[in-house]
């Protein structure tokens, strides 16, 4: 089975209801889609399939159709992703767990919607869960990555 | 607001699926027919499998029946919009995926959200089913203006083709089935049809 994560094309042999997740993590050796629930509830696991977020524990492989985009490919060190550069600059992360899931989540929110309201924000953002309670920082930093993104 | 369209994404399936369903009416049936039909008919609208997406004005999908427990709107803050699925906020295909071609067993996958192969949504704002009586789910359903100008053979004719309908019997997890079938649903709904679309008067 092949599938394309960061631009890279992999080929794993697997079983074609194993979800997405157990592939990236326990196949591929990328970590940073994290496992929180596996029932969907907590958005931890959070990648992109063809640029929109899915939770990537819910996606058969033998399913996948697209290219899978996660936390890793998203932006690198030396060229961070707005989100990216706004969630340092906010300093959201706490214990950080479900902060790859949040980003990504954040990162499509933004695609769709470039100038979001805090209604809108907490509506997508609200099926990310965080244990640590960095909400206040996740809405402050979505809105600062709007604004660069809007000056970009 | 502005939102991508998601076009490029809905995948109608083409794969065939699940059981024939067959659409003939019958040749007559009277007003009491009609009236023990939509009293069936009205157990399936008003069961979770049904009801929980029909919910009217609100975009919150619901959680009840035997397997939540205490009815609620859905976990994760989730809201339809006004697409119906989730465009605007979460597309409900975030969870709800839909490639799969083994659709005998694709609600078989452990801990895995429902899933049809078209595109999940809520029913559309005039098909507000949830918690409401047996008049008035049988009121809009007769009701052109109120059912998507549908008569009895095209009522019967969508719940043919439109499969996240047929998913309600065969919903997977330990949720419990619609009752009755899809084809005595569909042979219901056509003698209530061809009864005059009678509704009970209390």
């Amino acid at each position: 089975m092949r599938l394309t994560v960061n631009g890279t094309e992999h080929e794993v042999d697997v079983e074609p209801d194993m979800p997405l997740l157990w592939v990236l993590r326990d196949e591929l050796n990328i970590t940073g889609p994290k496992y929180g629930c596996g029932i969907a509830q907590c958005g931890a696991c959070t990648v992109h399939v063809d640029g929109f977020a899915v939770r990537s524990c819910q996606l058969a492989i033998g399913d996948l159709q697209g290219d899978v985009t996660t936390i890793e490919g998203l932006g690198t060190p030396d060229n961070l992703h707005a989100v990216q550069e706004a969630w340092i600059e906010q300093q959201v992360a706490q214990c950080g767990y479900c902060q790859s899931g949040q980003i990504m989540q954040a990162a499509d929110l933004l695609a769709a919607n470039p100038t979001p309201s805090d209604e809108d924000i907490d509506a997508v953002m609200g099926g990310n869960l965080c244990r640590c309670g960095t909400y206040p920082r996740i809405r402050a930093a979505v809105h600062a990555a709007a604004t660069k993104l809007q000056g970009a | 607001m502005k939102y991508r369209l998601l076009a490029a994404t809905i995948v109608i399936a083409a794969s065939p699926l699940l059981a024939e369903v067959d659409l003939t009416p019958p040749e007559s049936a009277s007003e009491a027919e009609g009236l023990e039909a939509w009293a069936r008919i009205y157990e399936v609208a008003s069961h979770p499998r049904c009801s929980n997406c029909h919910t009217g004005e609100s975009d919150h999908p619901m959680w009840s029946g035997p397997s939540y427990g205490q009815a609620r709107p859905h976990g994760m803050n989730i809201r339809a919009g006004e697409s119906r699925m989730g465009v605007e906020y979460i597309p409900c295909q975030a969870c709800h995926t839909t490639m799969s071609e083994d659709w005998e067993n694709a609600n078989a996958m452990p801990h895995t959200a429902p899933r049809v192969p078209m595109f999940w949504q809520l029913a559309p704002v005039e098909a507000d089913w949830f918690g409401r009586s047996s008049i008035e789910i049988c009121e809009q359903l007769r009701d052109p203006e109120l059912n998507g100008g549908r008569d009895t053979m095209a009522l019967a004719e969508h719940l043919d083709h439109d499969l996240i309908l047929h998913w309600a019997w065969n919903p997977g997890g330990n949720r419990e089935p619609a009752p009755y079938s899809l084809q005595e649903h569909v042979d219901d709904i056509l003698i209530w049809g061809v009864a005059g679309m009678p509704c009970p008067e209390s």
